[in-house]
Protein backbone atom coordinates (compact mmCIF):
# COMPACT_ATOMS: atom_id res chain seq x y z
CA UNK A 1 0.00 0.00 0.00
CA UNK A 2 2.09 3.66 -0.93
CA UNK A 3 2.12 5.52 2.05
CA UNK A 4 0.76 9.01 1.94
CA UNK A 5 -0.10 11.41 5.07
CA UNK A 6 -3.29 10.68 7.47
CA UNK A 7 -3.71 14.63 8.02
CA UNK A 8 -3.19 17.28 5.95
CA UNK A 9 -3.62 21.18 6.19
CA UNK A 10 -3.92 22.20 2.29
CA UNK A 11 -4.86 19.70 -0.03
CA UNK A 12 -2.79 20.97 -2.88
CA UNK A 13 0.86 22.43 -2.95
CA UNK A 14 2.60 24.69 -5.25
CA UNK A 15 5.48 22.61 -7.34
CA UNK A 16 8.70 24.33 -5.76
CA UNK A 17 12.23 24.18 -5.78
CA UNK A 18 15.07 21.32 -5.19
CA UNK A 19 17.80 23.32 -4.64
CA UNK A 20 21.87 22.12 -3.20
CA UNK A 21 22.51 18.87 -1.22
CA UNK A 22 20.57 17.39 1.86
CA UNK A 23 21.75 18.45 4.82
CA UNK A 24 18.91 16.33 7.43
CA UNK A 25 18.68 12.69 6.96
CA UNK A 26 21.93 12.38 5.27
CA UNK A 27 23.72 9.67 7.39
CA UNK A 28 23.18 6.18 8.35
CA UNK A 29 21.09 6.23 11.57
CA UNK A 30 19.06 3.19 12.35
CA UNK A 31 20.76 0.05 10.06
CA UNK A 32 24.38 -0.75 9.21
CA UNK A 33 24.04 -0.07 5.55
CA UNK A 34 22.05 2.24 3.98
CA UNK A 35 21.06 3.46 0.13
CA UNK A 36 22.18 7.23 -0.31
CA UNK A 37 20.90 9.06 -3.45
CA UNK A 38 23.20 11.09 -5.24
CA UNK A 39 20.84 12.80 -7.61
CA UNK A 40 17.56 15.20 -7.24
CA UNK A 41 14.35 13.62 -7.48
CA UNK A 42 10.39 13.65 -6.59
CA UNK A 43 10.39 9.76 -5.23
CA UNK A 44 6.76 8.59 -5.60
CA UNK A 45 5.17 6.69 -3.04
CA UNK A 46 4.87 3.97 -5.51
CA UNK A 47 8.80 3.97 -5.78
CA UNK A 48 9.03 3.63 -2.48
CA UNK A 49 6.84 0.64 -1.67
CA UNK A 50 7.88 -0.92 -4.81
CA UNK A 51 11.24 -0.83 -3.53
CA UNK A 52 10.49 -2.03 -0.06
CA UNK A 53 9.08 -5.07 -1.85
CA UNK A 54 11.63 -5.95 -4.06
CA UNK A 55 13.91 -5.87 -0.71
CA UNK A 56 11.60 -7.81 1.33
CA UNK A 57 11.01 -10.61 -1.25
CA UNK A 58 15.10 -10.93 -1.59
CA UNK A 59 15.72 -10.80 2.52
CA UNK A 60 13.26 -13.64 3.42
CA UNK A 61 12.30 -12.71 6.66
CA UNK A 62 16.12 -11.75 7.44
CA UNK A 63 16.91 -8.27 8.47
CA UNK A 64 14.95 -5.15 9.21
CA UNK A 65 14.26 -2.39 6.01
CA UNK A 66 14.24 1.06 7.25
CA UNK A 67 12.29 3.53 5.06
CA UNK A 68 13.89 6.94 5.68
CA UNK A 69 11.71 9.24 3.06
CA UNK A 70 8.29 9.88 3.17
CA UNK A 71 5.91 11.24 0.68
CA UNK A 72 4.18 13.89 2.04
CA UNK A 73 4.12 16.13 -1.24
CA UNK A 74 0.67 15.84 -2.86
CA UNK A 75 1.33 15.77 -7.28
CA UNK A 76 -1.49 17.09 -8.41
CA UNK A 77 -2.00 16.38 -12.74
CA UNK A 78 -4.62 17.38 -15.28
CA UNK A 79 -7.17 14.36 -16.20
CA UNK A 80 -6.23 13.69 -20.15
CA UNK A 81 -7.78 15.38 -22.89
CA UNK A 82 -8.93 18.45 -20.94
CA UNK A 83 -8.93 22.36 -21.95
CA UNK A 84 -6.69 24.43 -19.70
CA UNK A 85 -7.42 26.57 -16.88
CA UNK A 86 -10.20 25.60 -14.47
CA UNK A 87 -7.98 26.01 -11.70
CA UNK A 88 -5.74 23.96 -10.39
CA UNK A 89 -6.21 19.99 -10.47
CA UNK A 90 -7.26 16.98 -7.98
CA UNK A 91 -3.79 15.02 -6.46
CA UNK A 92 -2.78 12.37 -8.58
CA UNK A 93 -0.05 10.33 -6.25
CA UNK A 94 2.47 11.55 -3.44
CA UNK A 95 6.08 12.24 -3.70
CA UNK A 96 8.74 12.42 -1.53
CA UNK A 97 11.54 15.20 -2.25
CA UNK A 98 14.90 13.74 -2.46
CA UNK A 99 18.50 15.70 -2.81
CA UNK A 100 21.97 14.22 -3.05
CA UNK A 101 22.69 12.78 0.04
CA UNK A 102 19.42 11.88 1.15
CA UNK A 103 19.44 8.18 2.57
CA UNK A 104 16.47 6.57 1.24
CA UNK A 105 16.52 3.19 2.63
CA UNK A 106 18.51 1.35 5.83
CA UNK A 107 19.05 -2.22 6.25
CA UNK A 108 19.85 -4.01 10.32
CA UNK A 109 20.78 -7.29 11.20
CA UNK A 110 22.20 -8.53 7.90
CA UNK A 111 25.61 -9.58 6.49
CA UNK A 112 27.17 -7.19 4.04
CA UNK A 113 27.15 -9.02 0.67
CA UNK A 114 23.27 -9.92 1.31
CA UNK A 115 22.40 -5.99 2.11
CA UNK A 116 24.59 -4.97 -0.80
CA UNK A 117 22.18 -7.18 -3.14
CA UNK A 118 18.79 -6.18 -1.26
CA UNK A 119 20.23 -2.46 -1.52
CA UNK A 120 20.85 -3.09 -5.57
CA UNK A 121 17.47 -4.11 -6.10
CA UNK A 122 15.93 -1.43 -4.39
CA UNK A 123 18.66 0.66 -6.21
CA UNK A 124 16.65 -0.35 -9.56
CA UNK A 125 13.62 0.72 -8.41
CA UNK A 126 14.94 4.23 -7.69
CA UNK A 127 14.54 6.85 -9.70
CA UNK A 128 17.54 8.48 -9.13
CA UNK A 129 20.80 7.09 -8.94
CA UNK A 130 22.37 6.01 -5.57
CA UNK A 131 25.04 4.48 -3.53
CA UNK A 132 25.64 1.95 -0.51
CA UNK A 133 26.65 4.26 2.66
CA UNK A 134 27.66 2.88 5.73
CA UNK A 135 27.68 4.05 9.36
CA UNK A 136 30.15 6.87 9.49
CA UNK A 137 32.71 7.49 12.37
CA UNK A 138 31.26 9.20 15.78
CA UNK A 139 33.45 10.58 18.31
CA UNK B 1 47.76 2.92 30.77
CA UNK B 2 47.95 2.86 26.44
CA UNK B 3 49.95 4.65 24.35
CA UNK B 4 48.77 7.84 23.21
CA UNK B 5 49.60 7.96 18.63
CA UNK B 6 51.33 11.07 17.78
CA UNK B 7 49.86 13.60 14.62
CA UNK B 8 51.92 15.66 13.47
CA UNK B 9 50.31 19.03 11.69
CA UNK B 10 51.10 22.39 10.60
CA UNK B 11 49.87 25.39 11.69
CA UNK B 12 47.67 27.45 9.15
CA UNK B 13 48.35 30.62 8.52
CA UNK B 14 45.45 31.52 6.15
CA UNK B 15 42.10 30.37 6.88
CA UNK B 16 38.83 30.07 5.42
CA UNK B 17 36.80 28.01 2.58
CA UNK B 18 39.36 28.52 -0.33
CA UNK B 19 42.41 27.73 1.82
CA UNK B 20 40.75 25.00 3.22
CA UNK B 21 39.78 23.33 0.10
CA UNK B 22 43.24 23.53 -1.36
CA UNK B 23 44.38 21.83 1.42
CA UNK B 24 41.98 18.97 1.67
CA UNK B 25 42.78 18.98 -2.67
CA UNK B 26 46.79 18.26 -1.62
CA UNK B 27 45.83 15.49 1.16
CA UNK B 28 45.53 17.41 4.18
CA UNK B 29 42.86 18.32 6.83
CA UNK B 30 42.04 21.62 7.93
CA UNK B 31 41.66 21.28 11.86
CA UNK B 32 41.35 23.65 15.10
CA UNK B 33 43.05 23.05 18.40
CA UNK B 34 41.18 24.94 21.19
CA UNK B 35 40.59 24.68 25.19
CA UNK B 36 42.19 24.90 28.73
CA UNK B 37 42.11 28.84 27.93
CA UNK B 38 44.52 29.22 25.35
CA UNK B 39 43.99 30.71 21.96
CA UNK B 40 42.41 28.71 19.67
CA UNK B 41 45.67 27.01 16.91
CA UNK B 42 44.33 26.56 13.17
CA UNK B 43 46.34 23.51 11.83
CA UNK B 44 46.20 21.34 8.69
CA UNK B 45 46.68 17.37 9.70
CA UNK B 46 47.49 14.51 6.95
CA UNK B 47 44.56 13.38 5.92
CA UNK B 48 45.41 9.27 5.48
CA UNK B 49 46.98 9.53 8.88
CA UNK B 50 44.15 10.49 10.98
CA UNK B 51 41.14 8.53 9.06
CA UNK B 52 43.31 5.44 10.02
CA UNK B 53 43.48 6.44 13.26
CA UNK B 54 40.05 7.38 13.84
CA UNK B 55 38.53 4.31 12.35
CA UNK B 56 40.81 2.16 14.80
CA UNK B 57 38.99 4.14 17.57
CA UNK B 58 41.69 6.40 18.51
CA UNK B 59 39.89 9.57 21.18
CA UNK B 60 42.93 11.24 22.44
CA UNK B 61 46.16 12.10 20.31
CA UNK B 62 49.31 13.62 20.37
CA UNK B 63 49.87 16.50 18.35
CA UNK B 64 52.97 17.52 17.81
CA UNK B 65 52.67 21.34 15.87
CA UNK B 66 55.42 21.99 13.63
CA UNK B 67 57.58 24.23 15.52
CA UNK B 68 55.64 23.97 18.48
CA UNK B 69 55.16 21.96 21.41
CA UNK B 70 53.07 18.67 21.46
CA UNK B 71 49.56 18.41 23.14
CA UNK B 72 47.27 16.01 24.24
CA UNK B 73 44.36 16.65 22.31
CA UNK B 74 40.52 15.37 22.32
CA UNK B 75 38.98 14.42 19.04
CA UNK B 76 35.83 16.74 19.57
CA UNK B 77 34.20 17.05 16.44
CA UNK B 78 34.19 15.78 13.15
CA UNK B 79 32.58 18.37 10.31
CA UNK B 80 31.35 15.83 7.48
CA UNK B 81 31.10 16.73 3.20
CA UNK B 82 27.93 16.83 1.37
CA UNK B 83 27.43 13.05 1.22
CA UNK B 84 27.17 13.38 5.14
CA UNK B 85 30.64 10.59 5.49
CA UNK B 86 33.49 12.05 4.02
CA UNK B 87 35.93 14.16 6.88
CA UNK B 88 36.23 17.58 5.64
CA UNK B 89 37.53 19.37 9.45
CA UNK B 90 38.72 18.08 12.73
CA UNK B 91 37.93 19.88 16.06
CA UNK B 92 40.41 19.13 18.96
CA UNK B 93 40.14 20.25 22.64
CA UNK B 94 43.62 19.90 24.53
CA UNK B 95 42.91 17.35 27.44
CA UNK B 96 45.23 16.48 30.53
CA UNK B 97 45.23 12.76 30.83
CA UNK B 98 43.48 12.80 34.49
CA UNK B 99 40.94 15.41 33.37
CA UNK B 100 37.09 13.29 33.22
CA UNK B 101 35.88 13.81 29.93
CA UNK B 102 32.39 12.31 28.02
CA UNK B 103 33.07 10.61 24.77
CA UNK B 104 31.32 8.53 22.59
CA UNK B 105 32.93 4.60 22.11
CA UNK B 106 32.35 2.43 19.79
CA UNK B 107 30.36 -0.87 20.58
CA UNK B 108 31.88 -4.22 18.81
CA UNK B 109 28.87 -7.00 19.56
CA UNK B 110 29.64 -10.72 20.33
CA UNK B 111 27.51 -13.81 19.98
CA UNK B 112 24.48 -14.41 18.70
CA UNK B 113 21.69 -14.75 21.67
CA UNK B 114 20.14 -18.05 21.83
CA UNK B 115 16.33 -16.38 21.24
CA UNK B 116 18.18 -14.92 17.58
CA UNK B 117 18.40 -17.83 16.79
CA UNK B 118 14.64 -18.77 16.69
CA UNK B 119 13.06 -18.77 12.84
CA UNK B 120 11.79 -14.99 11.42
CA UNK B 121 13.65 -13.74 14.77
CA UNK B 122 15.90 -10.14 14.09
CA UNK B 123 18.39 -8.90 16.01
CA UNK B 124 18.54 -4.92 15.84
CA UNK B 125 21.42 -2.91 17.42
CA UNK B 126 19.54 0.21 18.76
CA UNK B 127 22.72 2.42 19.28
CA UNK B 128 26.12 1.16 17.89
CA UNK B 129 28.09 3.75 20.34
CA UNK B 130 27.78 4.16 23.83
CA UNK B 131 28.19 7.80 25.45
CA UNK B 132 30.79 7.55 28.57
CA UNK B 133 32.32 9.32 31.30
CA UNK B 134 35.64 8.65 31.97
CA UNK B 135 39.17 10.02 32.56
CA UNK B 136 41.12 10.96 29.45
CA UNK B 137 43.68 7.64 30.04
CA UNK B 138 41.01 5.37 30.55
CA UNK B 139 39.21 5.78 26.99
CA UNK B 140 39.00 2.62 25.68
CA UNK B 141 38.93 1.91 21.14
CA UNK B 142 35.74 -0.16 21.65
CA UNK B 143 33.39 -1.88 24.62
CA UNK B 144 33.01 -5.33 24.04
CA UNK B 145 29.41 -6.22 24.26
CA UNK B 146 28.71 -10.03 24.56
CA UNK B 147 25.06 -10.85 23.22
CA UNK B 148 25.26 -14.71 24.42
CA UNK B 149 24.22 -13.35 27.85
CA UNK B 150 21.13 -12.28 26.96
CA UNK B 151 20.00 -16.05 26.40
CA UNK B 152 16.17 -15.90 25.77
CA UNK B 153 15.61 -12.36 26.17
CA UNK B 154 14.52 -10.25 23.71
CA UNK B 155 16.02 -7.26 25.17
CA UNK B 156 19.38 -6.20 26.04
CA UNK B 157 19.96 -2.86 27.87
CA UNK B 158 22.63 -0.53 28.70
CA UNK B 159 22.39 -1.65 32.37
CA UNK B 160 23.55 -5.50 31.22
CA UNK B 161 27.04 -4.31 29.15
CA UNK B 162 30.24 -5.04 31.32
CA UNK B 163 31.78 -1.79 30.97
CA UNK B 164 35.77 -1.23 32.24
CA UNK B 165 37.02 -0.09 35.24
CA UNK B 166 36.63 3.76 35.53
CA UNK B 167 33.75 4.15 32.80
CA UNK B 168 30.06 5.30 33.89
CA UNK B 169 27.70 5.52 30.78
CA UNK B 170 25.39 8.71 30.88
CA UNK B 171 22.53 6.81 29.21
CA UNK B 172 19.60 5.83 31.44
CA UNK B 173 20.95 2.27 32.84
CA UNK B 174 17.05 0.54 31.67
CA UNK B 175 17.57 1.99 27.24
CA UNK B 176 17.67 -0.43 24.76
CA UNK B 177 21.36 -1.50 23.46
CA UNK B 178 19.62 -4.25 21.20
CA UNK B 179 16.59 -6.00 20.76
CA UNK B 180 14.70 -8.83 19.02
CA UNK B 181 11.41 -8.70 16.97
CA UNK B 182 9.68 -11.20 15.20
CA UNK B 183 8.44 -10.91 11.65
CA UNK B 184 4.87 -11.02 11.01
CA UNK B 185 3.69 -12.85 7.70
CA UNK B 186 2.28 -10.25 5.56
CA UNK B 187 5.42 -8.21 6.49
CA UNK B 188 8.03 -10.15 5.37
CA UNK B 189 5.57 -11.60 1.65
CA UNK B 190 5.84 -7.77 1.35
CA UNK B 191 2.64 -7.87 -0.87
CA UNK B 192 0.22 -5.12 -2.00
CA UNK B 193 -2.89 -4.19 -0.51
CA UNK B 194 -5.44 -2.55 -2.65
CA UNK B 195 -7.74 0.25 -0.76
CA UNK B 196 -10.36 2.06 -1.47
CA UNK B 197 -10.41 5.13 -2.95
CA UNK B 198 -12.30 6.60 -0.05
CA UNK B 199 -9.82 5.67 2.56
CA UNK B 200 -6.50 6.87 0.32
CA UNK B 201 -7.96 10.76 1.12
CA UNK B 202 -6.18 12.58 3.66
CA UNK B 203 -7.67 14.30 6.29
CA UNK B 204 -7.56 17.83 5.28
CA UNK B 205 -7.60 19.93 8.72
CA UNK B 206 -8.10 23.43 7.66
CA UNK B 207 -11.51 22.36 5.28
CA UNK B 208 -12.62 20.71 8.62
CA UNK B 209 -12.34 23.94 10.64
CA UNK B 210 -14.52 25.96 7.99
CA UNK B 211 -16.88 23.35 8.16
CA UNK B 212 -17.43 24.04 11.90
CA UNK B 213 -17.37 27.71 11.35
CA UNK B 214 -19.81 27.32 8.99
CA UNK B 215 -22.28 24.75 10.96
CA UNK B 216 -21.72 27.26 13.85
CA UNK B 217 -22.68 30.18 11.63
CA UNK B 218 -26.03 28.49 10.16
CA UNK B 219 -26.89 27.40 13.97
CA UNK B 220 -26.72 31.47 15.05
CA UNK B 221 -28.91 32.47 12.23
CA UNK B 222 -31.41 29.86 12.80
CA UNK B 223 -31.59 31.31 16.38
Amino acid sequence: MPSMPKRIKFRKQMRGKLKGNATRGNYVAFGEFGLQSLGTHWVTARQIEAGRIAAQHFLRRQGKVFIRIFPDKPISKKPLETRMGKGKADTDYWAARVKPGTMLYEIAGVPELIAKEAMARIAHKMPVRCRLARRRLAV
Amino acid sequence: MHDTPTISATSRERTGTRYSQRLRKQGRLPAVIYGHKKTPLSVSIDEKEILILLHSGAHVLEVKVEGGSKETCLVKDLQFGYLGDNVIHVDFARVDLDEEVTVNVHLNFVGVPESAKKAEAILTHDITELEVICKVNAIPEEIRVDLTAMGEATLFTIGQIELPAGLKATADSESPVCHISFVHQEEAEGEEVEIDSSEAEPEVITEAKTDDKDGDAKKESDK
